[in-house]
This record gives C-alpha cells, structure tokens and sequence, in this order.
C-alpha cells in the first residue's frame, strides 16, 4: 500500500482509471474512520446542548434541536466550573513553565559541558530513571508532600512530575545537535554571563524543542484525574477533570452538566492543538527517538 | 559533543591522592556552571523521584496506613501479595484487555499511518487532526462520554443494534456494555481503541517518514509489486517503531487507570478491575501503603524484564 501510485518525474502514475478509483476507496475508507472518530466527540457537543430528558430518551437525537444552551450557562451558574477553570490553568501555565525551565536549562548543561567530572555518570543516572513508572514513587510522593504541608496546595500538582528525565534527555539531544560550539565562545566574548547565554541565545534556538515538550507536559497536566483525586481536597481547589469526575454524583448524574463541563475542559486542548499542531505531533512523538 | 571546553579544560594528572583531589577540585571549580545549571533538576528530581523511590522500597517491608507507627514486616507484603487472589485477578484482567485492544489499535494505527503517509493524499492536516483528538481529550471526559454511549437501555451503540441488529442476528434487547461481568473488557476496549489509535498512528507515520526513499525506488526497478514492497521494505524498517509501540502499550496498559476507573470503577463484580485501579484501591482506599509498594515494585520488576526480552528478542532478529 504504501507509496501506492508513486508518480513519476513529471508525470501521472500508469493505470489512470484504476488509480483513480482506489484513490477514491481510499477517500471513503478515510472518510469513515473519520466519521467513527468524530462520534464520540459529536456525542459530547450533542449532550451539552441537550435537555436531561432529551438525553435519555429511546430516540436519541443526532441534532438536538433547538439547541440548549440552558447546561452552558448553569454549569458555570451551579458548579465550581469557574473556579476549577482557573485553578487548573494556573497549575498548567506554572508547571509547563517550571518543567521547561529546568529540563532545558540542565538539558543544555548537559549539552555544553561533558568534560565536567561526573557527566557521564549523571547523565547515565537521568535516563536511568526514565524507566521508573509513577506507581512505584506515587505513595511516597503523596507522603513527602503530607511533610511539606503541601496536600491541598497548588503546589502538589505542579511540582511532582517538573522534573522530568524525558524532558532534560530530549533539550539535550535537540541543543548538542542544533547549537555550534562556537555560539558559546561568541557569547562569551561579547561578554555575556552563563547565564545570558541561556536565556538569550540557547532558549530561541531551542524553541522548537521547547515547544515539543511543553505541549506534552501541558496534556499531562490538564487531563490529570488521579493525582488531583489523590491530593486536592477541598472544592475551592478543585481541577476540571477532578470537577467531572464529581458531579457524577452517587444517585443521579447531571450528564447535561456533565458534558457541558467536559466542553468547556476539552476547547482548550483543542483550541491549543489548533494552533500549535506541529509541536502536539513532535512532542508526542519525541517518545519515540528513545528507541 | 561539540562543545569549546572539550579540549580547554585543564587535563588531569597522574599525581598522588591529595593531588588528584585538588585537581579534581579545580575541575570541578572550572566547570561550576554545569552543577550550578543541573542542580535545580537535581534538587527537585531527589526530592519527588529519587527518595520516593528508595522510600517505596523500604516501605514494602513495613506495614503501614500512612497514619500510625509503621512495623516492619520483613516478606510478609510479599508473601500475602502471592496468595492474594485479587492481585492476580487484576493481573490476569490487565492482561486480557491488553490482548483485546493492543492489537487492533496497532494495526489500525499502522493502516492510517500507510494512508497518511500516501504523497497524493490531501488535506492531510484534517485527517491527522481527526483521528489525533481523541488523544488529547481528557480521560474523564472519553470515559464519561463513553458510559453514556454504552447504556443499555438508551445508549446510542443499543439504539443503533435495536434497530438494525436483527439482520444481523444480534441479540433485539441490545448488549449489556456495562451492565455485565463479560461485556466489561471488550467495552474498555473498544474505548481505548478509539481513544489511543491516533497517539500510535503518529508515531508510525514518523517512522515510516524515517525510511529512505531510494529503497521504495530500488525495489520497484527489481520489479517489486506494492505488496512486496510492504513486506520487504515497510515492515523490515519500521521494526524499531513497532517494538517502541509495542512497550508504551504494554506500559501504558499495565498502568492504566482514569478511563477504567472512571468508565467501569473495576466492575461489574471485579470484571474490569485491572492492576492500576488494584494499586489505588490498596494504597488510597484502603492505605495499606507497604503492601501496595510491594505491589508496585513486583509489577514495576516484571514490566522491566518484559521490556527487555522484547528488546532482546527483536536485536537477535535483526542481527
């Protein structure tokens, strides 16, 4: 299949009619899939737009007709919405920041010094703890930020996880390869500190890299349901997953609410894959230069 | 590799102890920036990955709730880990939903990446976007809109079997998605399907951008048909990405946790609990903290040892 009808310099593949219609196959094929992919998410937009009764009903509707936007007004009426929306952007903008700061500038120590006594051995040691899953640490983790008095603080989301090996291993094969040796020396004849050197010249070359990573940090962040189940309590704390997850209620379940909530968690996301699509794709597969 | 002070650092001399101390020292001074730069990662990483992990193995030797004295147990976690039937129970789940999903969602992530990755395809961006959504969808969000989807009596999947399942001799009632022991997994299943396609079509569709052009035009010029050229240029090149797919798969799959617990909550009965919601449920149900970190390190061993067979067996192949 691949490179199926590969064209020839200058010219249209062979067999005109046949490739013609397996391309159109393929169209359909693609257009399906599509289609069942989309399901789900065209479900979610539906149900926020419908009334309790029209969701359960024995003839769901595909088009909710007139629209409801009664959900989308009382979710941010009725519910914490507002409040989860800020505290679950603010620990976003703060870890994302926190992450990248320090993964890229240990990442371009590594990068720039390895005669330092110890590189290796350090560096050896941070991908080695690539390997540790989050199940081993995730009790003593929840355990050190009892003792910090950091249990129900903004900080307990942003802090575990900013130190990411991934991270410092990923801007450190991106800066060895992409910035010459004599940017620094240049630098330093100009008479700019180690520190200058970071944050004027190393951090716009790295910004590609930069943005790979961030993006992965962010869907991390945002969609964390566990972790804030585990270590935010009170409800002015609380984060939109960990927001959905609650109105689900013991007896009846708001699933208007509900889903209007799941809209307004997801746009983001959404809105931000939009924009920065390229760096969604390279940082979810910046996994993938490990292997 | 390329940087200035490679070959400006002072060089180490073969001289005595004290010597050799202090000359570490004046490297160490000349170089000071590099530790300076690191050590906030260091700071922050000792802290919440490295102490964690060495306190998670002394506590599968106590027996702890978090709250009163710990008392060491010695094996005792682990001797009870062993005749736990639960443990196995989410085990033997894990492994049966992996089986269920992993597959499926391998290969259809393979076709769309071939499709993707067909030069005459247009509006590449739509499609990829498309099949990448489900991705960064909050977990909660799947689930939740999957359980609503899933209802017996007026989810959509049993509206559409109601109405058209009879000619295709499907039950007229519909299909208990989640009301029942044995429709639990293949209902998560069909979730992660649908939720993780995209994450591994993109990461094949880099690797199959990664194979080098020439070849495709070598092997047409021997006369290779298309499907030769799958079988002997596609697949043999995209090994590496499929045993990458392949470990986050299992890892991710071993470790799963906000769509089952979200969607199923393990059940019914015990039907879909799989060992992430098994670890929770010990260490922040019923903190029992030594207990699940004997867990969690078992597990965590195990998943190791997998990884580096299927490493390991793939190298011998190829060498």
């Amino acid at each position: 299949m691949k490179s199926a009808t590969k064209t020839r310099p200058g010219g249209m593949s062979l067999g005109d009619n046949a490739a013609k219609r397996e391309k159109l196959f393929l169209y359909l094929m693609l257009g399906l899939s599509a289609l069942a992919f989309l399901v789900p998410m065209y479900w979610l937009v539906s149900s926020a737009l419908k009334t309790q009764a029209e969701i359960f009903t024995s003839t769901p509707s595909f088009f909710p007709w007139p629209p409801r936007f009664e959900n989308l007004i009382a979710v941010f009426d009725q519910t914490p919405l507002p409040r989860a929306f800020f505290n679950t952007t603010l620990i976003a903008v703060v870890h994302v920041c926190l992450t990248l700061f320090l993964c890229s500038l240990a990442g371009m120590a590594f990068a720039r010094y390895p005669q330092a006594p110890g590189h290796r051995w350090l560096f050896a040691f941070v991908l080695g703890t690539m390997l540790i899953p989050q199940a081993v640490t995730m009790i003593p983790v929840f355990v050190v930020l009892t003792n910090l008095n950091l249990i129900n603080t903004y900080w307990a989301m942003i802090l575990p996880g900013s130190a990411n090996a991934f991270g410092i291993f990923w801007m450190r094969q991106y800066i060895a390869n992409n910035v010459p040796g004599d940017l620094y020396d240049a630098a330093a004849i100009d008479g700019a500190s180690e520190f200058d050197t970071y944050w004027r010249v190393i951090i716009p070359i790295a910004r590609p890299a930069m943005g790979a990573l961030g993006v992965l940090a962010l869907i991390n962040v945002w969609n964390n349901l566990m972790w804030a189940f585990i270590v935010l309590r009170t409800e002015n704390m609380t984060t939109m997953p960990l927001l959905i997850y609650l109105l689900q209620g013991e007896e009846r379940t708001p699933y208007g609410l509900i889903m209007a909530a799941g809209l307004v968690a997801t746009l983001p996301l959404i809105i931000a894959f939009l924009l920065f699509q390229r760096n969604f794709i390279s940082g979810l597969t910046a996994g993938a230069v490990k292997s | 590799m390329n940087s200035p002070q490679s070959s400006a650092g002072p060089a180490q001399a073969p001289f005595g102890m004290a010597t050799r101390f202090r000359r570490l020292g004046v490297r160490m001074w000349y170089y000071r920036y590099f530790y300076l730069f690191i050590s906030p990662f260091f700071i922050i990483f000792a802290v919440f990955g490295l102490y964690p992990l060495l306190f998670s193995l002394y506590l599968s030797f106590l027996s702890w709730d978090g709250l009163t004295e710990p008392v060491w147990v010695g094996l005792e976690n682990f001797r009870a880990l062993f005749q736990d039937r639960l443990f196995f129970i989410s085990l033997w789940n894990t492994l049966i939903l992996g089986l269920l999903y992993v597959p499926p969602m391998l290969v259809l992530a393979f076709i769309f990446a071939l499709l993707l990755n067909q030069p005459w395809l247009k509006l590449r961006a739509v499609w990829r976007a498309t099949v990448f959504v489900p991705v960064i969808t909050p977990a909660v969000v799947v689930a939740i809109v999957f359980g609503l989807m899933f209802g017996t009596e007026f989810g959509i999947f049993n509206q559409i079997i109601k109405s058209v399942g009879g000619w295709f001799g499907l039950s007229p009632s519909g299909v208990p998605w989640l009301e029942s022991e044995r429709w639990s997994k293949p209902s998560l299943a069909i979730l992660l399907v649908w939720r993780w396609t995209g994450y591994n079509m993109v990461i094949m569709l880099a690797g199959l951008q990664g194979i080098d052009r020439s070849l495709y035009e070598a092997a047409r010029i021997d006369g290779a048909s298309r499907l030769q050229q799958l079988l002997h240029v596609t697949i043999p090149h995209m090994r590496p990405t499929f045993v990458f797919v392949t470990i986050m798969s299992l890892i991710g799959t071993v470790y799963l946790f906000d769509e089952v617990f979200v969607m199923t909550q393990g059940g019914p009965g015990i039907s879909s609990t799989t060992f992430g919601l098994f670890l929770f449920d010990e260490a922040f149900g019923n903190f029992r903290f030594g207990y699940a970190s004997a867990a969690a390190y078992v597990v965590a061993f195990v998943v190791f040892i997998l990884t580096l067979l299927i490493f390991r067996t793939n190298r011998s192949h190829n060498e």
